[in-house]
């Protein structure tokens, strides 16, 4: 899959193919150590850039301030239709 | 005015499968229109075991010709952000997305929640889909008509990307073999 930026492309193949591993492997087995963190900062910064460059981290903190959800998203316990 | 657009039903898939087709469904044949997909923020909590993402992609909308009027310079690109939160422990992955682009004609929130069905909890995934719409439009005839709109545009588009992740779910768990989607090749030395 196409990265918003072609400049990070090789970094975000080499960090999706480390998350996806680490998620089948270590995630959902329930281990919390992470494998991917060095190649994530690399890929993070690559594509924050392009976001800046494109203007779009302006959209990203508009939309978190003037959106008009304002449910808080982290509740653990809201994700359980079940339980409604 | 929000207009609220709600249904689930089952992948003939298991909770882990289903969840890790989630982060691998683009590329797939029925997502033609998203262009880009980027992990922007990533956070494990250690205490909790809730793993929190964000995602941008950017897609190519689909906008009536009078809703163009409302668009800057004609662009027919939206940019779309996912928050992700996974519960191994629960078994929980809930996402929520919302557009960022041409957020004054409509914002649309989208929520997700997969958990094992109740009924075959190894065998198969349900998702509850939630939809909101709201248009920021001016007038009210305007506003009822956008948000009648992406009603009936989100019908459509819950099916096709329901496609899409069976797709992927399926080349996952084996079942399908994997998509031929121009890999690049090195040149040999």
């Amino acid at each position: 899959m196409a990265s918003i930026s072609p400049d990070c492309q090789e970094l975000k193949d080499k960090y999706d193919t480390c998350f996806n591993n680490w998620y089948s492997n270590k995630f959902l087995q329930g281990s919390i150590e992470s494998d991917c963190d060095h190649l994530f900062t690399l890929y993070r910064a690559c594509v924050w850039k392009a976001i800046h460059e494109k203007n779009i981290d302006r959209l990203i903190q508009d939309a978190r301030k003037e959106s008009p959800f304002r449910e808080a998203p982290a509740d653990p316990d809201a994700a359980h239709p079940s339980s409604s | 005015m929000v207009r609220v657009f709600q249904q689930s039903f089952d992948y003939p898939y298991d909770w882990a499968t289903a969840t890790r087709a989630v982060w691998q469904k683009y590329p797939n044949p029925f997502a033609s229109h998203v262009i880009s997909s980027d992990l922007i923020d990533v956070h494990h909590d250690p205490a909790t075991g809730v793993l929190c993402t964000v995602r941008l992609f950017r897609k190519m909308g689909h906008v009536p010709r009078w809703g163009r009027l409302f668009m800057q310079s004609g662009s027919n690109e939206a940019y779309i952000l996912e928050h992700a939160y996974v519960d191994a422990r629960q078994q929980t992955m809930r996402t929520v997305t919302q557009n960022l682009s041409h957020t004054k004609i409509m914002v649309v929130e989208e929520t997700q929640v997969y958990t094992p069905a109740p009924d075959a909890p190894t065998a198969r995934t349900r998702v509850t889909n939630k939809a909101r719409f709201i248009s920021n439009a001016g007038w009210e005839s305007i506003k009822s008509r956008i948000e009648g709109f992406g009603l009936a545009r989100f019908h459509e588009n819950t099916q096709k990307s329901a496609q899409g992740l069976s797709y992927v779910m399926e080349r996952l768990a084996g079942t399908r073999a994997a998509p031929r989607l121009g890999a690049v090749v090195p040149p040999s030395p």
